[in-house]
């Protein structure tokens, strides 16, 4: 095990560090004392179980393909933007756009989620023990974004793809989204996850998706148009 | 982009007046990143032996002497007494006693040829320059000013021109005390600019942010509350924005409906800071600590 105090080191040197021990065989890593900086652990892409002992700034543990990370305390904007493979647990609550372009994976938070969670996601899930935020799953394109607790005004906004499950209240429906029923199966796939990730309770959620009305993808361009 | 932070002692007559400057200095240094072409504090709740402080910045309009002596004597005619004046390259801080009318006053002052006004306050004033915070502090000392209150801001230029008097905070003229800072920009500040400038109110910048501090004092005037003065503007004003009041007690925050630009907030039993990131309040409260987030269209206030 490898112990990295982040106030001795720049962030840089920090995330240099943490992908050489990683390199040179280290299967676990802490760090101490983030002091709520920005871009902690970024750019790992190797497995490896990582803890951070605080809270952490903005894009923090963005950009991986391969690690557990587990985060004990609060997160700002852009936790795991862009994780492709892994896991991500944070504790407490994070900000806004939390997964953002998320393509596989998997994002836990202990807490609530802030506006615009799940922005452009391409995949993975995000399961938010919570509330989350005003514009929730905006333009999502693919993946699962489950919600125990409530979720803000224009949940779903422009989706083409994906799904949101909401266990309590719906502020309001954003533009082209709508409600579908969940099936038995589906409820009791969503409550295995509640159970592994830690969060009592079995809400019978629902579940929002794309009405598909707001893109044409089949409507010809003007040149092809005239050829037929 | 801008970075803001406010900070506020819940029991200064207890405990006594707090390092704001320094605390607002430290706060602010950690956001440079979000802007760093110039940088402002409003520092709060100061001990005066006068009733007001005036601070003036002068324009190039003439030399910083002559406008500075300028502005002494539009003081003393208007019946003011200084107590203190303290000129520093083209700044002015003036300590004055006077009983008449601050409006008079502050007009008086903008029309004295190469006046800017920075603030009239009771118990605060403004200082803001270009460049960072720690050139901003070694200039004017702010990290020496205790009060019990503040609000602080770091630019990076968007809308308008960088210099001094486009910096934040702006002052709500021409009431004492009211300063804000904000992060984001005015949709409508054009349109809104000229109504308000049509029932005769002054602009002193192009800074699309100054707009808040006239709209808020256009809705004081009228006799509102300054938390209804915020909860109307979430309305009113149309853009991306997140900003701090600080008024002779207290401070408050209004967030946009779409929650575009950050804010955490810490509050415990003897003090509430706010900031951007928390990044900043760390620099003040060194352990790991409880904040929120605010949400969308959201205000709140707070008065010691």
């Amino acid at each position: 095990m490898v112990s990295l105090d982040a106030s001795e080191l720049t962030t840089r040197e920090l995330n240099r560090r943490i992908k050489a021990s990683i390199e040179e065989g280290a299967d676990e890593i802490v760090i101490k004392n983030p002091s709520a900086r920005h871009n902690i652990a970024v750019g790992v892409r190797r497995p490896c179980k990582i803890t951070i002992e605080g809270s952490v700034g903005y894009y923090a543990a963005s950009q991986l393909d391969g690690p557990e990370i587990s985060i004990e305390g609060n997160a700002g904007w852009a936790l795991g933007e862009n994780l492709m493979s892994g896991k991500i647990t944070l504790s407490k609550s994070a900000g806004a756009s939390v997964a953002a372009s998320m393509r596989g994976g998997e994002i836990f938070i202990g807490g609530s989620a802030g506006a615009r969670a799940g922005i452009s996601m391409k995949g993975g899930t995000l399961l938010i023990a919570g509330d989350s935020g005003f514009l929730t799953g905006f333009m999502m394109q693919k993946g699962r974004i489950i919600v125990c607790g409530d979720i803000g005004d224009a949940a779903g906004d422009s989706m083409y793809e994906g799904t949101i499950y909401v266990g309590g209240v719906v502020d309001s429906l954003g533009t082209d989204a709508k409600y579908e029923e969940s099936t038995e199966d589906e409820l009791i796939e969503l409550w295995a996850e509640l159970e592994r990730n830690g969060v009592a309770g079995r809400p019978r959620f629902r579940k929002i998706v794309s009405q598909k009305k707001l893109y044409h993808y089949d409507t010809l361009e003007r040149l092809e148009r005239t050829l037929i | 982009m801008c970075g803001i932070a406010g900070i506020m002692y819940k029991d200064s007559r207890s405990t006594g007046l707090a390092p704001i400057g320094a605390e607002l200095i430290k706060m602010l240094e950690t956001m440079v990143h979000r802007g760093h072409d110039s940088a402002g504090v409003t520092v709060a709740g100061e001990s005066l032996d006068s009733d007001l402080l005036i601070r003036i910045w002068a324009d190039e309009s003439a030399p910083a002497e002559e406008t500075i002596a300028r502005a002494k004597e539009t003081v003393i005619s208007e019946g003011g007494a200084i107590v203190s004046a303290d000129a520093r390259d083209s700044y002015l801080r003036l300590t004055a006693n006077y009983e008449g009318d601050v409006p008079r006053l502050a007009e008086a002052l903008l029309q004295t040829p190469g006046v800017v006004l920075h603030s009239i306050g009771e118990a605060s004033e403004v200082i803001k320059d270009v460049g960072t915070p720690a050139v901003m502090d070694e200039r004017h000392g702010i990290s020496r000013l205790s009060g019990t209150h503040g609000v602080g801001h770091v630019r990076m230029a968007t809308e308008s021109k960088v210099d001094i008097s486009h910096a934040h905070p702006f002052w709500a003229y021409p009431f004492t005390d009211v300063t804000v800072v904000h992060n984001g920009q005015l949709t409508n500040y054009h349109g809104m600019k000229r109504e308000f400038e049509s029932r005769g109110h002054v602009f002193q910048t192009e800074n699309d942010s100054e707009l808040i501090a006239v709209y808020l004092a256009d809705k004081l005037a009228g006799g509102a509350e300054l938390v209804s003065a915020l909860e109307a503007s979430l309305d009113d004003l149309d853009g991306t924005f997140t900003y701090l009041v600080s008024t002779r007690d207290g401070m408050g925050y209004a967030k946009d409906r779409w929650s575009a630009k950050p804010l955490v907030l810490m509050e415990t039993g003897s003090v509430v800071a706010l900031a951007s990131e928390e990044i900043a309040l760390r620099s003040v409260f060194t352990e790991e600590l409880d904040r929120t987030e605010p949400q969308e269209h959201e205000v709140m206030t707070w008065s010691a």
